[in-house]
């Protein structure tokens, strides 16, 4: 969402009185004010357009290989495409606000007002998609290990995709109520509760699953035949940080901008805070570009498709 | 009165038209900010925000690390045959692979799934084959050898091989059960003296 205009979700509800302020009282701000922090948009394209691509290879491997045509691949696959469309969401705005520089859309037309809304509501779909498809892929997990013998008849194919099927349509439901209504605080409360929320639940899955692997890992460790590594339990608690990290250094900024625009849009650390959103905004587009390499590149079998892939085009190209 | 509003009102709408879709329109949105009289640094909630994720991060980091050295409550709620599978690819997905013996028993091919690992799922995939009858289709295999497969996997295999190690724990089905830890163990007697066993591995691990 483009932070210049009054946005659904950034706009503060009192601001129809804010106006009188500005021409009656010639109001000039401070020299030391937080101008915004702009991020060029050659960076901006090429972060976005990274994260698409990679996306779409991603989506591309699972479908061409049918042995890839697994839950796990499903909600990697989910999870690709609700990043995919968080660059998309990007992209589009920036594209948007260049045609609207050069003069080809007009400034408050009605078409382009409900444009911009539903780009807001793509953005706060793939922001709800990414949390719960990251959630559908750590109870995929837990299930495997937890439930190992019965997960043939606990998560099937046609369950996989009935659960996907359930959770982008809330996403969807969901992202549309809060564009719409993204002026009430009982909007922002539950979308800024569910994030961490979701990342708590997340963090908890793991961690059980991690400590049983540790225990385990002692068990073997105890055989007298084996020998122990402990690099085996760093490189899981580093994988874990990884994966929790990296999506809340990406995330949270962005929620925390929402928190700040809602409830203390003109103190002046908020402001400071809230001039630095077009970071915010491409930290999220590296989201897109990190997760493929932490989700779905670690798998051999995905790897080795892309491989292929590569490898015919290149050979298609050789013709 | 009623005009002057209405000037107002045309002059922010132009304002805010103007602040519409350009980068370098600073960020009045909100209404004027008085930047006077800041106690701190005006920066302090950016700051302070990073500074405090920065060290959850790590925080969690440290937590996870220390987990592994000392010792934490096992899990014992999942029956001791569902944990025998579970942990082989989860260990060795999660960290190098314990040098241990491989087996491969048939079990573990029709029942199990591995966690992150995907040459289990591969095994899986040959089961489901067997079923559909689409055997040429399959790309690996792990425990069948004998399934021709192309070359070009072969080494992909050898890797899967090499990374997935499961533990021989095949004839420890009765006896995994007995003991505080369920978790698969070759031998009864590592069973059952889990808390020699809990100190042993962290002599070994320290």
């Amino acid at each position: 969402m483009s932070t210049e205009r009054p946005s659904n979700l950034l706009k503060h509800p009192g601001q129809t009185s804010i106006p009188s302020l500005e021409n009656i009282s010639g109001f000039s701000l401070n020299v030391t004010d937080c101008t915004q922090v702009v991020v060029p948009e050659e960076v901006f394209f090429t972060v976005a357009a990274a994260g698409i691509l990679e996306n779409l290879l991603v989506l591309i491997a699972v479908i061409r290989n049918k042995n890839l045509h697994l839950p796990m691949y499903f909600f990697i696959c989910s999870l690709a495409i609700s990043d995919m469309l968080g660059s998309l969401y990007k992209t589009l705005e920036n594209i948007f606000i260049i045609l609207c520089k050069m003069g080809y859309l007009t400034r408050r037309g009605d078409f382009e007002k409900k444009l911009d809304d539903a780009m807001d509501s793509m953005f706060i779909l793939s922001l709800l998609g990414s949390i719960f498809s990251l959630l559908a892929i750590a109870a995929d997990r837990y299930i495997t290990i937890f439930y190992a013998l019965r997960y043939h008849n606990i998560m099937t194919l046609r369950r996989a995709l009935v659960i996907l099927a359930i959770i982008w349509t809330f996403c969807a439901g969901s992202s549309i109520a809060i564009a719409l209504f993204s002026y009430e605080a009982a909007t922002v409360i539950p979308f800024t509760i569910l994030f961490p929320l979701m990342m708590f639940f997340i963090l908890c899955l793991y961690v059980h699953m991690f400590l049983l692997a540790r225990s385990h890992a002692k068990k073997i460790a105890s055989l007298p035949t084996s020998t122990v590594h402990q690099r085996t339990n760093m490189k899981g608690a580093i994988t874990l940080t990884i994966f929790l990290g990296v999506f809340l250094c990406c995330w949270a900024p962005f929620v925390l901008h929402i928190l700040l625009a809602r409830f203390c849009p003109h103190n002046p650390y908020c402001a400071c805070y809230m001039s630095i959103f077009h970071v915010n905004g491409t930290l999220i587009m590296c989201n897109a570009i990190i997760d493929p390499m932490i989700f779905a590149f670690r798998s051999p079998e995905l790897r080795s498709t892309f491989k292929k892939m590569f490898f015919c085009a290149r050979s298609n190209w050789n013709w | 009165m009623s005009a002057l509003r209405l000037i107002s009102n045309r002059t922010s709408q132009q304002a805010m038209s103007n602040s519409d879709y350009t980068w370098e329109y600073e960020y009045y949105e909100y209404g004027p900010v008085s930047f006077e009289g800041l106690k701190a640094h005006k920066y302090s909630i950016v700051i302070g925000f990073w500074v405090g994720l920065a060290v959850f991060v790590i925080f969690m980091f440290f937590v996870l690390t220390l987990l592994t050295k000392t010792g934490a409550p096992h899990q014992d709620n999942a029956e001791p045959s569902e944990k025998r599978f579970r942990m082989n690819s989860f260990v060795a997905d999660f960290g190098r692979p314990l040098e241990s013996e491989r087996v491969f028993s048939r079990q573990i091919a029709e029942e199990s799934r591995s966690l992150f690992h995907f040459c289990i799922n591969e095994v899986e995939h040959l089961d489901k084959a067997k079923q559909n009858q689409k055997g040429p289709g399959l790309e690996t295999n792990i425990r069948f050898q004998e399934v021709p497969r192309s070359s070009g996997m072969l080494e992909e295999d050898l890797s899967c091989h090499t990374k997935f190690n499961i533990p021989n724990f095949v004839n420890t089905e009765q006896n995994s059960s007995l003991g505080e830890d369920d978790l698969l163990i070759s031998e009864p007697p590592i069973i059952l003296e889990s808390k020699s066993v809990a100190q042993s591995s962290h002599r070994i691990l320290d």
